[in-house]
């Protein structure tokens, strides 16, 4: 096995290539420093590349996210492993890291590919599309999404059923299904790890009925549905494609409750939530919209404003936690919950609901540091050392942090905690030669 | 003007759990119960009213004798405030205030007094066994007119008087004045809901719990009237005999079912389980069991040599009689049902 090992060298490893690690990867390589990036979905860009639009500017996040992951994908410093994943990284000594990258077969070379969709056209096998979050559906040879990076095909080995339709329609013969796992003994002087948050599963709340009810939704789901790639063209429930016109949003879905195991506030959904609010009231001139709410946290710059903004457009807060979902014959839905400002008990029929669903931390990083430890916060998310007088730093030296990997935060902290951290790395770097 | 209490809540403390500090008012819990509605929404209105030590609001109010105990807002309440138990311990508090004579407030808050008492009731039993010669036939008779002469005296002097108090408080007190008529037209409500916790069905989950409850209530009352009136332990009605077997059997069995889950914790409502809780089961266990042994002990001949059943029997009894059903959780009984009844009589 050890003989299998392709031998790298590089001067920064990033775990994760979400707009956290792909912001400190460029920021280390502009300074001259080689980078490489190990990401293991099959494109980089995150859950960012995949939003509708940002808060409180309502620039569209595609816009701001494609020119910076072109400028990653062409840069002469940035490698970029995807779908790959770190099995382990042991620190060696000061400087001396050396990491195992495991990469998956994607059956298709990345460097054949012109990514002219034919073998999408060929597959016969429908499957649900992870990166549109089950809205519609894909082939098992795909392009993951149409801004994807590298915009390549994959096959979905898992439910390719081998018929050999792509490889034949494929014009630069580019689909080997030879193709095997493949490891690297990677050697790097720091580690960056920006392995980002995972949304809360509404599955774990069943009073709220979704997959149950189909015109439950999640936040990330009516984000496709806004975003400029959306699969629907407009707005519609799943239940039975009708445009809705009077949606409600369930604030603090998984995040601030303690009977669901996460007792912190995510920071984002509030803001989101007012963000889509404003998006639907676009794009569906007549819709009504209420968010039910426990507090609304609009803390950051311009965002009490983007919420003072959502109130003179019309968009209805009501202060209660939403308890339970029940659906109606003809699809629509009904909220029970107390009017916090008259104390009683209240139903709610609305046509479609939005779960505002929280951050939750990406498990699994420690475990694959070996000798030293990579301490974890109550929350498990990434400890940093001082929170206020070193945010990038981790309990290991060399080691940095980067985003939502150390704790739930918006899309400008994520990118000023990427700056720190590359700072960091930059310093720490920098006493090699001295 | 309301006068804030903040010290309330260490004085809720002494009758159960519950965290004051930990709400944030999202009114989750009220609007997951399913016993919650537009006329009467709870528990976040009584975990309002407990923080800030409103307590003539809460003496005044007839929500907590209308939660059921599902525990389904503990369950899911997102700050483990545990608005469940604060609902039981509004309970408990109420049957102290409601009680004009004070000694249930004793008998909650101290558990020292509650055990002398009970230690109490046993000497004298024993006293009085002593002065009789310890003459078994004797004390059965003697036993049997307690049992009679304890119900009409507990029933006038001590329940009448505090359903009246708790009529004073939460419908006399109260905004509402409702029409004498109402009193009628709701009276059937009275007795359907006393002697079958019928709204309990509403809670999520609860068929088994009811069941159980509802066969207990019905042994229990017919054991009470089988030895009470039909003089169980002293006839010779095969049928009487039968019967009074059969009543006492279920009663222990229910009890014992009652006591395991509260030892296992396995359900929400049998997790926080206050001294007035174990007395209340274990007693009424106890009364079940010694029954069916006096009763077997006459049957089968030796009561005699075993005369010590009875008397241990008549302990458990007189305990219950004077202390539990007058004092403790055996009120709720009839706080129960007559929340519901002055619910209604208020709103027809």
């Amino acid at each position: 096995m050890e003989n299998h090992y392709k031998e790298l060298s590089y001067d920064v490893l990033v775990v994760g290539g979400g707009i956290a690690g792909g912001e400190a990867a460029l920021n280390l390589a502009n300074i001259g420093y080689k980078v490489i990036i190990v990401e293991k979905e099959l494109s980089i860009g995150g859950k960012m590349i995949l939003l509708s639009k940002v808060f409180p500017t309502l620039d569209c996040a595609a816009c701001i996210t494609t020119p910076k992951i072109s400028e990653i994908d062409r840069h002469s410093n940035i490698s970029i492993f995807t779908s790959s994943e770190i099995t382990k990284i042991e620190k060696k000594a000061e400087y001396e890291f050396v990491a195992i990258i495991h990469q998956k077969p994607r059956y298709v070379h990345i460097e054949d590919c012109t990514g002219c969709q034919l073998c999408e056209e060929a597959c016969p096998v429908n499957v649900e599309d992870q990166y549109q979050y089950g809205l519609v559906g894909r082939k098992a040879a795909y392009i993951p999404f149409s801004i994807a990076s590298p915009r390549v095909a994959a096959i979905d080995i898992e439910n390719c059923t081998l018929c050999g339709a792509c490889e034949r329609a494929c014009p630069t013969s580019c689909i080997d299904f030879t193709q095997t796992d493949e490891y690297f003994r990677l050697k790097v002087n720091s580690v960056i790890v920006a392995t980002g948050f995972k949304l809360f599963d509404p599955l774990k709340i069943p009073r709220y009925g979704f997959d149950r009810f189909k015109n439950v939704i999640t936040s990330m789901q009516m984000e496709r549905q806004l975003a400029p790639t959306r699969p629907y063209n407009t707005i519609l429930r799943p239940g039975d494609g009708k445009m809705p016109d009077n949606i409600a949003y369930v604030l603090c879905t998984g995040s601030r409750d303690k009977s669901v195991g996460n007792p912190i506030c995510s920071q984002v959904c509030c803001m989101y939530s007012i963000k889509q609010a404003q998006l639907l009231m676009g794009a569906l001139p007549m819709a009504d919209i209420t968010i039910y709410y426990l507090h609304i946290r609009a803390f950051g710059k311009g965002f009490n404003e983007f919420y003072g903004q959502a109130q003179e457009m019309g968009v209805e807060f009501v202060k209660g936690k939403v308890a339970k979902i029940k659906s109606a014959d003809n699809g629509n839905l009904f909220l029970r919950y107390e009017d916090f400002e008259d104390g009683i008990v209240k139903e709610a029929e609305h046509d479609m609901v939005v779960l505002s669903v929280g951050i939750l931390p990406n498990m699994g990083i420690d475990d694959v540091f070996d000798g030293e430890d990579l301490n974890l916060d109550e929350f498990n998310f990434i400890q940093q050392s001082d929170p206020l007088a070193s945010p990038a730093k981790t309990s290991i030296e060399g080691v940095f942090v980067a985003g939502t990997a150390s704790g739930p935060m918006d899309i400008p902290d994520s990118i000023l905690s990427s700056g720190a951290a590359s700072a960091e790395a930059t310093s720490y770097l920098r006493r090699i030669k001295s | 003007m309301a006068k804030i209490n903040p010290d309330f809540t260490k004085e809720l403390s002494k009758y159960g759990a519950f965290d004051p500090n930990a709400c944030y008012n999202c009114g989750h819990c009220t609007a997951v119960c399913s016993l919650s509605d537009e006329q009467n929404s709870f528990p976040r209105k009584m975990v309002r009213f407990s923080v800030l030590g409103l307590e003539n609001e809460i003496q005044e109010s007839l929500d907590p004798w209308l939660c059921y105990y599902c525990g389904e807002c503990t369950a899911t309440c997102p700050r483990e405030a545990d608005p469940g138990e604060l609902m039981m311990s509004l309970r408990r508090y109420l049957t102290v205030k409601y009680d004009w004579t004070g000694l249930s407030g004793l008998l909650y808050r101290y558990i020292g007094v509650t055990l002398s008492a009970f230690i109490l009731l046993a000497l004298i039993v024993v006293g009085v066994g002593a002065s009789l010669n310890f003459d078994l036939h004797k004390i059965m008779q003697y036993g049997h007119l307690f049992e009679m002469f304890a119900i009409g005296t507990v029933f006038l002097l001590i329940l009448c008087p505090n359903v009246l108090h708790m009529w004073w408080l939460t419908v006399y007190k109260s905004d509402a004045k409702p029409k004498i008529k109402n009193y009628f037209k709701s009276f059937s409500d009275l007795i359907v809901h006393m002697f079958t916790q019928k709204r309990a069905l509403s809670c999520d989950d609860n068929k088994f719990r009811w069941l159980e409850h509802l066969i207990l209530v019905f042994s229990y009352l017919l054991l009470l009237f089988t030895t009470v009136f039909l003089n169980w332990f002293e006839t010779n009605n095969v049928l009487i005999i039968f019967i009074g077997y059969i009543e006492s059997i279920f009663i222990f069995l229910i009890t014992f079912d009652f006591v395991r889950r509260r030892v296992k914790k396995d359900a929400e409502i049998s997790t926080h389980s206050q001294p007035s809780d174990w007395f209340f089961v274990i007693w009424l266990l106890l009364m079940g069991l010694t029954a069916i042994l006096v009763r077997l002990a006459i049957d089968f001949h030796f009561i005699d040599t075993f005369s010590w059943l009875y008397y241990l029997h008549l302990i458990v009894l007189v305990q219950w009689a004077l202390i539990i059903v007058p004092f403790g959780k055996w009120t709720h009984f009839l706080y129960r049902s007559f929340a519901i009844y002055f619910q209604k009589v208020i709103n027809t």
